[in-house]
């Protein structure tokens, strides 16, 4: 096992990657919150500049905004009520430089505070997908890719939305509130109290209704997860599923998925909608308040009709924000929910990192042994063990070959000469030093892996042999042919129909399996790695193609140390030396007739 | 060298060759092909909304009812207000009438959120359904051609922009219509003169609204194109995640990601810019309007033409009317989204169906005859004037070069794949006269590349519908899968992580052959079953299914000659075209590639 200096926070389970978690306990899903704030105030601070040019022109068009109706019940008053049309016009003019300049205020805020919420959103998703790169591959075993989908696209979005428009909605409304607040106080103390007194209600009881929200909000989201996680495999399967006539399958699959989202996005629905109507009824409620005792402090003479005019026309001016207020709070109980679903995904570390510490058993000085398995044992699975107190060493130049039944451990030993994986006891051990202390780039130059099942991605065949390869990505066509020759590599090339220019759609059936297997192939060996390790590199090849892929194999380097994985005896002909791998054991066969003995006399153990 | 090796490959161009082929065999069909659509899909955005009509219409008579009570408040206050001038007011009548309509308006309100609610979340399911019966009856060529990463962008993002549309757009369209002719009714009612100069800015508006309606529709479609594209890198660096650890390819994944991000930014910027742009001319509008009133009312009240009164409640029937307007203009967002996502949609639901299902129904005896067949990729033959035939209960082999037609060939014979000519039969009758089901039902068929379901491995391996339990043990008996069962702890039970990451290359091989057995089906169709399975096993499995089916009418595609030289017949295809048929024996005689092949193999068959 690597070490590493384990940080407080241990990972309980080291390899559960799973997202999919029903009992996070409060502890952990607070650190997992901070981890996301941490996260997401650097991505903010960029935007320092834009969001107080943002700040500043909401509060200039909500001063605009309160100020209007101050000068229209101004200009009531002390004009029209007296005849003086000049002061309309005036005052008036006034007024119109108030709407030009709110204007303009509220043009800036829109365009910067939009921005803001975009960039944010294309922080956000950039952070996630570089998360997803830094963690190994056992958690991508462990989560549906659907589902991942949804957090990087949809999730992200909805912080965005509140960003853009719920924010600068929000703080613009406070500040309208407040002016409004003010003025209501100011302009009659007990009326103003009165006026304010059904706001509080439905404030408090936002305070209690908000956290129920929430967690609708999120179990929406998470059904969204899911469906779309049911959608990506199923159509992913799609052939399956015809040739099996599961069509049905797939309709009910995505029924059942689809019911869940309906009803979770109901609970949702409702629960978020339920602000705007006691806001509402606050506002009609202040209204009448309002009416009753402004008309009864007029009988006694401690009011005024144009007073009271103008004060309906403040409280309007509260309850109006104060109703759109409430149509932000669900879109911040909304991303709420989404920076969750974001920050489990944030939060996640690797417990792969580049180890710093010496492991046991370490000799450099050793370094003719280019792999060597000390004491290694392993399993996907905590307490199902696949490779058992293994101990192997390979030379340098020589040719190995791995053979055995199936499932018995031949891969997960490549696997874990790559570091794919980390071992749950002993140490790997590449050129002399812990495989663990190696740099990824370091690392992944001296090793070259062909996968069982060859993964392309949608490009060319130009841009799937070259993939990775610093080497020779910026060499030119005529230079790349060169090499490619240097490599035995041409002929291979011209078995398709454009070479080079071959289109390649990623999981399409376009090209065939076997040739699949063969672009995988030339991608290792351009790599020209120390080690090469050919995991049933050429299982759907005919023998015929296959035996110029061997001629290719025989002229790599010397130096090149050759891990040849198969069942078929014929590539493991020319093998320096062969390992019998099952039952998590590993043994040494003699030759050739020593293993073919073994491979057909051994216990299935799979 | 070898002949067989030189020479071009199949596949060719990617996304087209599936186009035209399916093209082909539309065109070829069309002739006899009847419309079968039992789903009629809605030609637009408002017929969508057609079978709704009656909660949508009880959502529009709420948002009436409670506007309409809404537009009563200014009158209560300005009759209020003039009843108090003129002495004639009574306070009691007054609470009374509003506290009728405070509660009259919360309940109308609450009432219609939550209608609102359950019709959006109605449609969308109910048109999330509809997408995925359509897709459920498209060829597989087609989801190749439309792309996974599109139709998951269709089925979630796409749809929500019509569910938002639903939920706000067309109870704030409705209501903000209703508010503004209203308001303008009693508007003009207070002072014509006054209202129509105010109203004048209502057109204006509008055309504003549209034009930029117009504008924004294509960014749209651009932006949730920009969707699709972060989809399938997502997805592709998800699926090759081994890959890309191994070749440190993580930086190179991050730019990819990072320029379909930034497009969507990009696209997402300038929708940005048109809006921001029109909801302050809107504000803007709406304010002169104001100031209109201010100034030409005031000068009506000085004159004495109006009451003050009249000249409040005319201020407050304005604030009524401008609010609407924004919200149009705020909502003008949600309507183009939604248009664009439509348009998007209805492409999945206008799609052609495929041909109709032949409707015959037998039980299989195995004789296949294949007549004279060509498939073509864009210019190039996959297969090539392919013609052979099967007998029943015989073992079949197909042996080849790389790409050399092979898997294509049992596509075909499981329809999956459409020929573009020639004829391929089932005892007697052509391979489309048979009703789908029942054919797929009797005939299994074993995938090169391993497919697992997050589903139990019962499940993965029972994942056809009528499966008997004698014919599931049987099956697992076949593919040699019991003892590898029986140390798992929960057995059959255990779950198969997504896409099969806990199992071996071989055991996911033998869980699809089981899955195939599983049908007891008259014709099993191996793609290069053994290529992940040892010698030892294989030999164990070929026996296993000789016993236990002996009816069987196997087909194998295959690498190696040894396990097959006892075969009933052996078929050598290269570069799409059959080279030569016969026992093993014949091809020994008469086929010099056939015989390459086997020599490339001999040198280790001594071992074996």
């Amino acid at each position: 096992m690597c070490k590493f200096i384990i940080r407080k926070e241990a990972q309980i389970n080291m390899n559960n990657y799973s997202l999919n978690k029903t009992d996070i306990d409060k502890e952990k899903n607070k650190g997992v919150l901070i981890t996301a704030w941490k996260r997401l105030i650097p991505l903010m601070a960029k935007e320092g500049r834009s969001v107080t040019m943002a700040l500043l022109a909401i509060l200039v068009s909500s001063i605009a905004t309160l100020i209007a109706p101050l000068i229209i019940g101004h200009i009531v008053d002390k004009y029209i009520q007296y005849k003086n049309f000049s002061g309309v016009i005036i005052y008036g003019s006034i007024l119109l430089g108030i709407y030009i300049i709110g204007f303009i205020s509220n043009y800036i805020q829109i365009i910067t505070m939009g921005g803001v919420g975009r960039r944010l959103l294309f922080n956000l998703r950039n952070a996630i997908f570089n998360k997803l790169q830094e963690l190994p591959v056992a958690f991508f075993n462990q989560n549906k890719s659907g589902d991942l989908i949804s957090r990087i696209n949809n999730d992200t979005d909805k912080l965005n939305q509140f960003f853009s428009q719920a924010l600068m909605q929000f703080i613009g409304n406070i500040v309208l509130i407040i002016g409004a607040g003010i003025f209501l106080i100011v302009i009659s103390f007990r009326l103003g109290i009165i006026a304010l007194i059904p706001a509080v209600i439905a404030l408090v009881l936002t305070q209690i209704i908000s956290p129920w929200v929430k967690r609708a909000s999120l179990r929406s989201l998470q059904s969204l997860g899911g469906m779309s996680g049911e959608i990506q495999e199923s159509i992913n399967n799609f052939k399956v599923i015809i040739a099996f006539n599961r069509l049905d399958y797939f309709r009910d699959k995505f029924k059942v998925a689809n019911d869940e989202n309906y009803s979770a996005s109901i609970g949702a629905g409702i629960s978020s909608n339920i602000f705007t109507p006691i806001y509402i009824l606050a506002s009609t409620l202040a209204q009448l308040i309002v009416l009753a005792y402004g008309i009864y402090f007029i009988s006694i003479g401690n009011f005024t009709v144009g007073l009271l005019i103008g004060f309906l026309l403040y409280v309007n001016n509260f309850y109006m924000p104060l109703r759109q207020l409430a149509s932000v709070w669900s879109s911040l109980q909304l991303a709420l929910a989404g920076l969750d679903r974001i920050s489990e995904v944030l939060s996640l570390e690797s417990n792969m990192p580049v180890s710093i510490l010496e492991a046991k058993g370490e000799n450099p000085l050793s370094s003719k042994k280019v792999i060597e398995f000390k004491n290694v044992s392993f399993g996907y699975i905590p307490n199902q063990l696949i490779l058992k107190n293994i101990s192997f060493s390979l030379e340098k130049g020589k040719t190995y070959a791995f053979v055995g039944p199936t499932g018995g451990g031949k891969t997960t030993t490549a696997s874990l000469m790559a570091r794919l994986y980390d071992p749950i006891e002993g140490t790997v051990l590449l050129n002399g030093k812990d495989i663990c202390s190696f740099e990824p780039s370091k690392r992944v130059k001296k090793i070259g892996f062909i996968l069982q099942e060859p993964f392309l991605f949608s490009g060319s065949v130009y841009e799937n042999i070259l993939y990775g390869n610093e080497e020779y990505i910026d060499f030119k066509k005529e230079q790349l042919e060169e090499v490619l020759e240097s490599f035995n590599l041409t002929e291979l090339i011209s078995m398709f129909t454009n070479g080079l220019n071959t289109k390649i759609i990623s999981s399409g059936d376009t090209i065939s399996l076997g040739q699949k297997q063969i672009i995988a192939f030339i991608r290792a060996v351009l790599r020209n790695p120390e080690i090469l390790i050919l995991d049933e590199a050429t299982a759907n090849i005919d023998t015929v193609t296959e035996q110029l892929l061997e001629i290719i194999i025989k002229k790599l380097p010397k130096e090149t140390t050759k891990v040849i994985i198969a069942h078929r005896l014929n590539t493991i002909e020319n093998a320096d030396k062969i390992f019998f791998v099952n039952g998590g054991e590993i043994k040494e066969a003699g030759d050739m007739n020593h293993a073919v003995s073994m491979l057909m006399n051994g216990n299935l153990n799979s | 060298m070898s002949v067989i090796k030189k020479g071009k490959s199949q596949g060719g161009n990617g996304a087209k060759p599936k186009i035209k082929m399916c093209y082909n065999s539309f065109v070829k069909d069309k002739k006899t092909q009847k419309n079968n659509n039992t789903i009629t899909p809605p030609k637009g955005l408002f017929d969508l909304l057609k079978p709704y009509s009656l909660i949508i219409g009880f959502i529009i008579i709420l948002t009436i009812a409670s506007n309409a009570l809404n537009l009563i408040i200014p009158k209560i206050i300005a009759s209020t207000i003039d009843t108090y001038t003129s002495s004639s007011f009574v306070m009691s009548r007054m609470v009374i009438e509003f506290s009728i309509i405070t509660i009259l308006i919360f309940a109308f309100t609450y009432l219609q959120s939550i209608v609102q609610v359950y019709a959006s979340e109605r449609v969308a399911r109910d048109l999330r359904n509809q997408i995925s019966a359509k897709i459920s009856v498209q060829p597989y060529s087609y989801i190749e051609k439309v792309t996974p990463a599109k139709l998951l962008t269709n089925l979630t993002s796409d749809v929500d922009a019509i569910k938002t549309f639903v939920s706000m757009a067309i109870s704030s369209i409705i209501s903000s219509a209703f508010l503004i002719i209203g308001a303008s009714i009693l508007l003009l009612n207070i002072d014509w003169k006054l209202a129509v100069t105010v109203l004048i800015v209502i057109p204006i508006i509008a055309v504003i609204f549209f034009m930029v309606l117009s504008k924004v529709r294509k960014l749209f479609v651009k932006s949730q194109e920009a969707v699709d594209w972060l989809n399938k890198v997502i997805s592709e660096s998800i699926l090759g995640s081994a890959l890309i650890r191994l070749l440190n390819g993580e930086e190179y994944e991050y730019k990819k990601f990072f320029s379909a991000n930034e497009e969507a930014k990009k696209v997402s910027l300038s929708i940005l810019s048109l809006f921001a742009s029109l909801i302050p001319i809107i504000t803007f509008l709406t304010n002169i309007a104001t100031l209109i009133i201010i100034g030409l009312g005031g000068y009506f009240v000085i004159q004495g033409s109006m009451s003050l009164g009249n000249f409040t409640a005319f201020n407050s029937y304005l604030a009524i009317l401008i609010f609407p307007i924004l919200i149009i203009g705020f909502m003008s967002n949600i309507i183009a989204q939604a248009q664009a996502s439509y348009g998007r949609i209805s492409k999945v639901l206008n799609a052609p169906v495929e041909k109709k299902n032949g409707g015959r129904k037998r039980e299989l005896n195995g004789d296949i005859e294949v007549g004279n067949v060509s498939v073509l990729f864009g210019e190039k033959y996959a297969l090539k004037n392919v013609s052979f035939n099967i007998k029943a209960k015989t073992k079949t082999a197909i042996i080849g070069p790389t790409a050399a037609g092979k898997t294509q060939l049992l596509y075909l014979l499981t329809g999956l794949l459409e020929s573009n000519t020639g004829i391929i039969s089932i005892d007697g009758y052509g391979l489309n006269e048979y009703d789908k089901e029942s054919l797929h039902s009797q005939i299994g068929f074993v995938f090169q590349d391993s497919v697992m379901f997050n589903l139990s491995l019962r499940e993965n391996i029972a994942f056809s519908k009528k499966v008997e339990e004698d014919n599931f043990t049987k099956a697992i008996q076949t593919a040699e899968l019991e003892d590898y069962i029986n140390t798992l702890p929960q057995k059959l039970d255990t779950i198969v992580s997504e896409r099969g990451s806990s199992l071996s290359g071989g055991q996911k091989q033998r869980i699809m052959l089981a899955r195939a057995l599983a049908l007891n089906p008259k014709i099993l169709l191996l793609d290069d079953f053994t290529s992940r399975v040892d010698t030892k096993t294989e030999r164990k499995i070929l026996e296993n299914i000789i016993n236990n089916y002996p009816e069987l009418t196997l087909i194998s595609v295959t690498q190696k000659i040894e396990s097959i030289e006892h075969y009933d017949q052996i078929i050598l295809l290269m570069e799409g075209e059959v080279l030569a048929v016969g026992t093993h024996d014949t091809l020994m005689k008469e086929s010099p590639e056939y015989v390459q092949i086997y020599n490339s193999q001999r040198s280790t068959n001594q071992y074996e």
